[in-house]
């Protein structure tokens, strides 16, 4: 084996590099290279919902009635009130995050469960929402109005159950005996995700509930 | 001069892991970028030698119409009588372009260079996120097992084109699961480069040895990291396009439906085209800029010259990178899109061609006087150079909307992308395979086999799709089972017999060099010792080959660009026409301090 690497090199204090010039990143080391990593995919995530959404705008300008006279138009209640869930369940996380790194891992625990239980909430809500439009008579083959709606948001409510079972992971591991490093850097980055499935919530809601 | 990667030096390191002991991890689900390099050789050649029979029964059924396929015909043709039948062409043809692009081409170019060559070239130990490396890797090949499974279910495989158009990639044209899996396929392939792209653009951005700024990175870093930008991009709107067909043919919606079998008005099928275009024409890019990087580097380092105009040709293949996001209307000319728009289009994509020049007469001035070494990748370089400059200029025609009308869905357009990304890039695959290999398995490729196979090569492209530009401009229209139905093509049933024949002749020259591959994989070979090329890159100067697990002992500090040669200073002191990338040469320093003085 070549060298062996020295782990126990002083940490340069503060984002400066020898010498006093700022490190050109807002995070050092590992931490930046996973959070650069999770920029890039979220970057290229949102490029397929962008093909997702440019598909509902071309398919609509299309059409001669949007909704068609024969179905059901979309509710705005329930999905709004899911944009209010989604918004509090990434301030619960914020909030998880900020009191980890204030060393309360107790109370952080507790804010990560309730982001978990939210997410939970939203998709139970939009199952409501799905039930009710299937009753309606609203199907998957029912041309393109119901195609956009049930693409989109059940291609959105995946996301939704991923980020969940992983939020479900964390805060089962916090509740048993808080985060270690490496847990936390997950936490981190699965934060990053939940925001972004949010805020592609918001943009779903306000571009196929509302307008 | 500071990188992140110099911090990341001196406030954590990259430590040297143990190398794996077990079977499973050391083969298999390897985390090793190398380990994950030649997996993804093996598969890509080995899709590219199905990919390269499939063109074969093409050739045969424009060469020969309705006669009995020799040799394949009744191993894979016995139920029809050894014939191709007009279903059957179909799916040839589909899947001929399929699996060249995305299974055959791609993991080549991208999988095995991209992941053996990045963390080499720019001094890191390994990529980023090894794991997600990993898994890029058996994602593709399940992307394979599906396009294999394809061929085994009840009617067949995909047959609505490799660009898989609805509506005859809907239920309504093309039914059966076939079609399905592989448009599951190019899905699931799709996420496999997307997390290979988050590795290739975070590595490069976050992993530089010390020293090893933007403008002394190698070309081939630059064309590999531009590549994995556009993938990263706009590989995920293929997978929008692949996900949305794929709920028209499996739960009933209505995307991409229209006419009789639509309900309520259904979708619009242009939708598939614009979304499919939006990814492809920064697919073409994706399968040429890491050519471009190899045969930028190949060219300096064998006509012992630094690369003309550097950072002209990084800032050209940028502005490409760029440009290639916005052109891709210039496939749908004849969608009955807006003339505006349509002329928009246009000038952008003529735009394209002042960078690309500045990246080609960049090369010529690079070997301009230089003291070219003919090796076998050098020949490579110069012939991707040739069929490249073909390729591109023959686009320009297609490029111009009037000239489009005409030339539209001809063997003119087949001719002319097959020229850039089949022979170009295929050409600049091989550059890099005869180059690096010595470094991948440690051993010499033969010499003499490898000119042969250049040759058969350069001439094959040439007159193969020399042949296709010509008959396309004599008006014959691509995709057809028998072209010569029409009475204004009979004419042209020599020059297609004769394209056909040096296709033969050109697939057959390709067995010598999987002939020479094998021999050197496994065989006796001559062993390549560390710098066989006497070439200025870290990956050949600071490291063994092939490399151990943690690829440098010392992460080495870079003093200088990639294209060191020909400098007299270097000559005077050292005694070599060329000086690596971190070789310290304290002496060299103060040499032009002297000849100032003096």
């Amino acid at each position: 084996m070549g060298v062996a690497s020295s782990t126990a090199a002083p940490r340069p204090p503060g984002g400066l590099l020898p010498g006093g010039r700022v490190i050109p990143f807002r995070r050092r080391g590992e931490a930046a290279t996973a959070w650069l990593g999770m920029v890039v995919f979220l970057g290229s995530w949102a490029m397929m919902f962008a093909g997702l959404f440019f598909s509902y705008g071309l398919v609509r300008l299309r059409a001669p009635a949007w909704p068609p006279p024969d179905q059901p138009p979309l509710p705005l209640l329930l999905p709004g009130v899911n944009v209010a869930v989604v918004l509090l369940s990434e301030g619960a996380l914020v909030l998880a995050l900020r009191r980890l790194r204030g060393g309360k891992p107790r109370p952080a625990a507790a804010a990560l469960v309730a982001a978990t239980l939210l997410g939970a909430t939203f998709l139970a809500l939009q199952t409501a929402v799905w039930v009710s439009l299937w009753d309606a008579g609203l199907r998957p083959d029912g041309g393109p109005y119901a195609s956009v709606f049930y693409a989109l948001t059940v291609f959105h409510a995946i996301h939704v159950l991923v980020g969940l079972v992983a939020l479900v992971w964390l805060a089962a591991r916090s509740l048993a005996g808080g985060l270690g490093p490496t847990r936390l850097q997950a936490l981190r980055l699965w934060a990053m995700y939940w925001h972004f499935v949010g805020a592609v919530w918001v943009a779903l809601y306000l571009a196929v509930y509302v307008i | 001069m500071s990188t992140p990667a110099q911090v990341m030096e001196q406030v954590e390191t990259q430590p040297i892991h143990p190398p794996p002991t077990s079977f499973w991890r050391k083969y298999v689900f390897s985390i090793d970028h190398k380990v994950i390099a030649r997996q993804f050789l093996w598969a890509g050649l080995l899709f590219l030698l199905v990919g390269g029979t499939l063109a074969m029964l093409i050739r045969w059924q424009w060469g020969f119409p309705y006669q009995k396929v020799p040799i394949l015909g009744d191993v894979f043709l016995g139920a029809n009588g050894g014939l191709i039948g007009p279903a059957t062409y179909q799916k040839v043809f589909t899947m001929h372009g399929l699996i060249m692009i995305f299974f055959a081409v791609t993991p080549v170019l991208i999988g095995t260079f991209g992941n053996f060559l990045i963390p080499l070239m720019i001094g890191a130990r390994d990529m980023a996120f090894p794991k997600l490396n990993m898994y890029s890797f058996w994602t593709f090949a399940l992307s394979q097992a599906l396009v294999v499974a394809s061929f085994l279910v009840d009617l067949g495989t995909a047959g609505a084109g490799w660009t898989t158009y609805p509506p005859l990639a809907t239920n309504v044209g093309t039914p059966g699961t076939g079609q399905t899996l592989v448009v599951a396929a190019l899905f699931v392939t799709g996420v496999s480069s997307t997390m290979g792209a988050i590795n290739y653009v975070t590595t490069v951005i976050r992993l530089r040895a010390p020293g090893m700024t933007w403008m002394r990175l190698p070309l081939t870093i630059w064309g590999l990291w531009l590549t994995a930008i556009l993938n990263a991009l706009f590989i995920p709107v293929l997978g929008s396009a692949a996900l949305l067909l794929l709920l028209d043919r499996s739960f009933g919606t209505q995307f991409f439906i229209a006419g009789a079998a639509a309900v309520r008005g259904g979708g619009d099928p242009i939708l598939y085209q614009h979304l499919f275009w939006i990814f492809g024409h920064p697919e073409v890019y994706i399968m040429i800029l890491p050519a471009w990087g190899i045969v930028g580097d190949v060219l300096a380092f064998f006509a012992r010259k630094p690369h003309h105009w550097y950072r002209g040709s990084v800032w050209a293949m940028v502005a490409v990178t760029v440009l290639s996001a916005m052109v891709y209307g210039h496939h749908m000319f004849m969608t009955g899109m807006s003339p505006l728009l349509g002329e928009a289009f246009m000038l952008f994509t003529l735009t394209i061609s002042v960078p690309s020049m500045v990246v080609v007469l960049n090369w010529l001035f690079t070997i301009w006087k230089g003291s070219i070494r003919f090796t076998t990748p050098m020949l490579f370089a110069l012939g991707t150079m040739f069929v490249f400059g073909v390729g591109g200029l023959t686009g320009l025609f297609l490029g111009d909307i009037s000239m489009d009308l005409y030339l539209h869905d001809t063997m003119f357009v087949v001719g002319h992308f097959h020229f850039t990304m089949a022979a170009a890039s295929f050409m600049g695959a091989m550059t890099g395979l005869y180059f690096w290999l010595p470094k991948i398995y440690g051993r010499k490729l033969d010499e003499r086999l490898g000119k042969v196979h250049f040759w058969f090569s350069i001439v094959g492209f040439t007159v193969v799709f020399g042949g296709q530009l010509l008959v396309g401009w004599a008006g014959q229209q691509r995709r057809l089972f028998d072209p010569f139905q029409y009475t204004f093509i009979q004419g042209l049933r020599g020059l297609n017999q004769w394209t056909s024949i040096f296709a033969f002749v050109l697939f057959a020259g390709q067995f010598v060099f999987v002939w020479n591959f094998f021999k050197t994989v496994f065989g006796k070979a001559e062993a390549a010792g560390r710098n066989p090329w006497e070439v200025t890159t870290l990956e050949w100067t600071d490291t063994t080959s092939p490399p151990p697990f943690h690829n440098f002992d010392v992460i080495p500090v870079v003093v200088r660009g990639p294209h060191e040669f020909a400098n007299p200073d270097v000559k005077r002191l050292l005694g070599r026409d060329w000086v690596g990338q971190a070789e310290k040469v304290p002496a060299l320093e103060e040499a032009p301090a002297a000849a100032a003085k003096a």
